[in-house]
């Protein structure tokens, strides 16, 4: 048992180089490896989101990121704006106030602050013929939006209209734009003022 | 053991495959130790800052957060890969019963390495650091690094290639393998965080891949390859399985990369959860490696107390092994408490450089030098003494560490502790690891005196006749030490 | 038989596995990452930092100030408040809807554990036994009415109280103990660092996180004063004076107007005054620049709309939450 390096001379001969042994690797390592791997991709089914690059802990799966998000009640119009500006803001003005002989103002009309049933009609068929807007008389036609816009984009330029410089009305939802547009039906004619006033 | 004993090397070949190696060993290993002395300096200066944090604050180069990387990054490539390298180098010649090929390149490619860390600890100091963990040596460090390294490497492939004895020790496929991975990941890592940065907390991923890759793949395949050898070689035994250790080289190899994200780490949750499972999966490593080394030295235990090496190439082991534990603890308990942000990681990190391969590199060395210079160290005392500073210098460090990192995880976890009761709590701890510090501070000069001191007595008594020889223009018979 | 190559291709492949998971993957899923928008009002986030801002990204850099600080903030959880805004007409049945959710009744378990590890900016829920106290709560409104519930729960109280003819909303609030120490009001996520290089997340908190610090402390002025003497804001600070980023110099004319104003045992002596030089400045303003709270589609929260009175409390309370922690070891 003495150590090799202190008892022999420098000069002695080379003991023999080691060699690996042939035994087998124990069965309940490999046991051991098979339960890790099966917690593992439990846990990681659990925990990862499964490579959604949006879901971060302590969020699990995409499905709950989408679930804890914000009401988007009068928060999130950002989408509504971005139609708003695109589409609405060259006759209606980018701030809702309207351009004479082009489209009358959004800012505290009835129109906007009404039902939301009335407003939702408007855009899907257009208007044509006389409207009163805030004591004003104008007699333009608007134009139909119906075929252009997706019903999540309709509820968020509306709600947009609807809670912008100062005007404070509830927000409009995709699904009232699609029950309104179901409605309706395959209608193409615009509608007249008078029709809309009817509607509550 | 009889087999084993016919299949040696014959003393003709070892001895041409040591002193073909000799010089190179010499200069790696001296750099090495000079490395970890000035290391554990700035470490020494890095901990005393926390009981006064106005020491040494004037000078811009010495501020914690320079002086703490510099230690890092002198621990990690000047001693680390460096004497790593030198063993790597060693083993690849003497398994395969050959000689190193081309010294020379491995002479230039050392020097190279070490012109490279003292450009790169150099520019950390002056301010040039990444930003990156165990990445911070400068852009122009790591050129002259990488192409030390490709000239090392170069040399042991070649060397691999030209070996005689075609049966392979598992140890080499372990350095086969660690040969390839640094300048893999050392690329990957230098051009994307330095050269042509990704953009964003893609960074983070990049840097905990190369954080991982290479204290949990490239240190425990080049640790392993020295732990698998010397410890049958020193207990003059055969190494238990064979199967065993080529299970730890496939799991390593797997999984070792995959372990390096956090849980609170600004990344999508897959990549946390997948380096937690990483993390687990090295139970099996781990358990195979505690086997095979219990089962080879089983009844030789006495040879630990007779071998300085064979001491220190197992107390390394065992910090590996309890390296791995800790790291599958914190990355359990890190999907409840933040546990990664505290003094834990620092206590794991060491525990894995100094406490798992620095340690197997000492034994490696006092193992592989005096067979390469034919010359035994000049006090075994000063082995010994190397000995327990070491193991006490790392457990002083990383138990207190350790702790503080514990105290700390809870104590933040209650939102109503202010946090200055929390630092104020750990400052004892960082107290006794400053000891720690200072021990192995002694320690590597003790390491450096004998390492020194055996260059001396090896050299000396030639370059005494080369002396002679020159001056008396007279014949003589070379010196024996 | 040779099985070297096809060893060495598998040895290959295993290595080249966490390449691909850890390299590959973040750089094709966040390393393409753009600027979003924030949930609250759209606006774009992040926006690039200042040129200042980024000299003294450099500046923590080059320094290591990232060996002692983390900045992320961590979240354990999600919880929902019920957020009572207005009573509306009808408030014998706001009443009793109240009165039938338990709302501020004394707290369950797990809304104490949510409270405790996640109120920190939060007002104590009023306690309603009785209908007296109900009305009281009328009072004061916007109230949270009842506070971590998990989505569904919340959803379903705000309906009751709708149909009380109450408006009501679902508060998502993030909790967990950095955000209850007031260190950010949501965790850290991968946009909060897209235009930053080098990307410094930390790996230790030796000091406070400073994700948000610019938030708990917007005053460059109280950052340069910090660098310079952490001890006059906490005395047993382990943070190190950062000296060399201030020079002392004669009074010319007139005091210089950077000047730092320091407590008289710090203070030099008459004639000369301390001034920061460009890098403290830079780095002073990368501190303040440090906000990552914006609520994120990944990261959700409510924030108080912006027309409310309450638009600063947040931020205002999450400072003086913050004020014992925050100087400390900064």
């Amino acid at each position: 048992m003495s150590p090799e390096a202190s008892e022999p001379a420098p000069t002695t001969p080379e003991r023999a180089e080691p060699k690996a042994g042939p035994r087998a690797v124990p069965v309940f390592l490999l046991i051991l490896l098979l339960g890790i791997v099966y917690g593992g991709m439990i846990y990681f089914d659990r925990a990862s989101g499964w490579f959604d690059p949006q879901v971060y802990a302590p969020y699990h799966s995409a499905s709950e990121l989408a679930l804890y998000q914000p009401p988007t009640g009068g928060l999130d119009l950002s989408r509504g704006k971005t139609v708003y500006d695109n589409i609405c803001a060259l006759c209606h003005n980018t701030d809702g106030t309207g351009k004479p002989n082009q489209a009358p103002p959004f800012v505290g009309s009835d129109w906007v602050l009404g039902s939301p049933n009335r407003m939702i009609r408007i855009p899907l068929v257009g208007l044509a013929g006389s409207v009163m807007v805030k004591d004003q008389q104008w007699n333009l036609a608007m134009p139909a939006m119906g075929a252009a816009l997706s019903d999540d984009d309709l509820a968020a330029v509306l709600s947009y209209i609807r809670q912008s410089w100062g005007n404070k009305a509830s927000v409009i939802t995709p699904e009232q734009v699609k029950a309104v547009r179901a409605e309706i039906g395959n209608r193409t004619q615009p509608w007249s003022a008078q029709e809309l006033e009817a509607i509550h | 053991m009889s087999e084993a004993q016919l299949s040696g090397p014959l003393p003709a070949e070892a001895a041409e495959a040591d002193a073909s190696s000799r010089p190179v060993l010499f200069l790696i290993f001296l750099g090495a130790a000079c490395w970890a002395v000035l290391g554990s300096l700035f470490a020494l200066v890095a901990s005393i800052k926390f009981h006064a944090p106005s020491f040494l604050a004037a000078p811009a180069w010495l501020t914690y957060g320079r002086v703490e990387p510099a230690w890092r990054n002198c621990l990690l490539y000047g001693f680390c890969i460096q004497a790593g390298l030198g063993v790597a180098l060693w083993l690849l010649a003497r398994l395969g019963r050959t000689r190193v090929a081309m010294p020379g390149l491995v002479l230039i490619g050392t020097l190279l390495w070490n012109t490279g860390v003292i450009a790169g600890v150099g520019g950390v100091l002056w301010g040039d650091s990444t930003g990156f963990p165990s990445l911070e040596m400068p852009g122009y460090a790591a050129w002259l690094l990488m192409l030390g390294y490709l000239l090392i490497g170069l040399s042991g492939v070649l060397t691999f290639h030209a070996r005689r004895e075609r049966q392979l020790f598992v140890s080499q496929w372990f350095i086969f393998a660690a040969l390839f991975w640094f300048p893999w990941i050392y690329a990957t890592a230098e051009l994307l965080l330095v050269t042509s940065p990704v953009r964003g907390a893609a960074q983070v991923a990049i840097s905990a891949f190369y954080q991982a890759s290479l204290g949990t793949v490239w240190l425990p395949l080049v640790g392993l390859a020295a732990a698998f050898y010397f410890i049958p070689k020193l207990a003059q035994r055969d190494l238990h399985s064979r199967y065993l250790a080529l299970l730890v080289f496939w799991m390593v190899i797997l999984v070792g990369g995959w372990t390096g994200i956090g849980n609170g780490a600004p990344l999508p949750a897959w990549m946390p959860a997948m380096s937690t499972v990483a993390t687990m999966l090295l139970a099996v490593p781990l358990i195979a490696v505690a086997l095979n080394v219990h089962r080879t030295l089983a009844g030789r235990w006495a040879g630990l107390k007779a071998e300085p090496a064979l001491a220190f190439v197992f107390a390394g082991t065992l910090g590996l092994l309890l390296a791995w534990v800790l790291k599958m603890a914190l990355a359990g308990a890190d999907v409840r408490l933040p546990i990664h942000l505290t003094w834990l990681t620092p206590a794991l990190e060491q525990l894995n450089t100094y406490g798992f391969f620095a340690l197997v590199m000492f034994g490696a060395a006092y193992a592989v030098l005096p067979q390469v210079a034919q010359t035994e160290f000049p006090s075994r005392l000063l082995l010994w003494l190397h000995f327990w500073l070491a193991v006490s210098g790392v457990a002083l460090m990383v138990v207190p560490l350790g702790a503080a990192g514990a105290v700390e995880a809870m104590r933040l976890q209650d939102p109503a502790t202010p946090f200055m009761a929390v630092v104020k709590s750990s400052l004892p701890f960082l107290r006794a690891s400053t000891t720690g510090d200072l021990l192995l501070l002694l320690a590597h000069c003790v390491f450096l005196l004998n390492v020194a001191g055996l260059a001396v007595r090896f050299y000396r008594p030639r370059a005494v006749s080369a002396y002679a020889d020159a001056t008396a223009e007279l014949p003589l018979v070379e010196a024996n030490p | 038989m040779n099985y070297g190559p096809l060893l060495f291709l598998a040895a290959f492949f295993a290595l080249a596995s966490s390449w691909c998971g850890f390299v590959l993957a973040p750089q094709l899923q966040v390393g393409r990452l753009q600027q979003t928008n924030t949930l609250s009002g759209g606006a774009t986030y992040p926006v690039a930092r200042s040129g200042l801002a980024q000299q003294g990204l450099q500046v923590y850099r080059a320094n290591g100030c990232a060996a002692c600080h983390s900045q992320q903030v961590r979240q354990s959880g999600t919880v929902c408040d019920v957020m009572l805004t207005e009573a509306g007409t009808n408030e014998l049945a706001v009443i009793s809807a109240l009165l039938r959710l338990k709302c501020g009744s004394p707290l369950t378990e797990t809304e104490r554990q949510a409270v405790s590890t996640g109120a920190g900016e939060r007002a104590p829920p009023v306690m309603v036994f009785t209908e007296q106290d109900a009305r009281g709560m009328l009072t004061r409104l916007p109230q949270r009415v009842r506070q971590g519930l998990t989505k569904p729960e919340a959803d379903a109280a705000v309906k009751e109280l709708t149909a009380a003819g109450a408006k009501a909303q679902t508060w998502i609030v993030p909790v967990g103990p950095d955000i209850a120490r007031g260190w950010g009001r949501r965790r850290t996520v991968a946009e909060d660092f897209l235009f930053d290089y080098p990307v410094m997340p930390g790996e230790q908190r030796v000091g406070p996180d400073l994700a948000n610090v610019g938030v708990r402390l917007p005053d460059p002025n109280w950052h340069l004063r910090h660098l310079y003497a952490p001890g006059t804001y906490e005395k047993a600070s382990t943070m190190p004076p950062y000296r060399f980023l201030f020079e002392k110099r004669k009074v010319r004319q007139e005091p210089s107007p950077d000047a730092l104003v320091l407590p008289p045992e710090l203070a030099p002596e008459p004639g000369y005054e301390i001034v920061p030089k460009p890098a403290a400045i830079a780095l002073a303003a990368y501190l303040t620049s440090l906000r990552a709270d914006a609520p994120l589609y990944v990261a959700p929260l409510t924030v108080a709309p912006p027309a409310a009175p309450a638009t600063n409390a947040p931020v205002a309370s999450g400072a003086t939450n913050a004020a014992p922690g925050a100087p400390a070891a900064k």
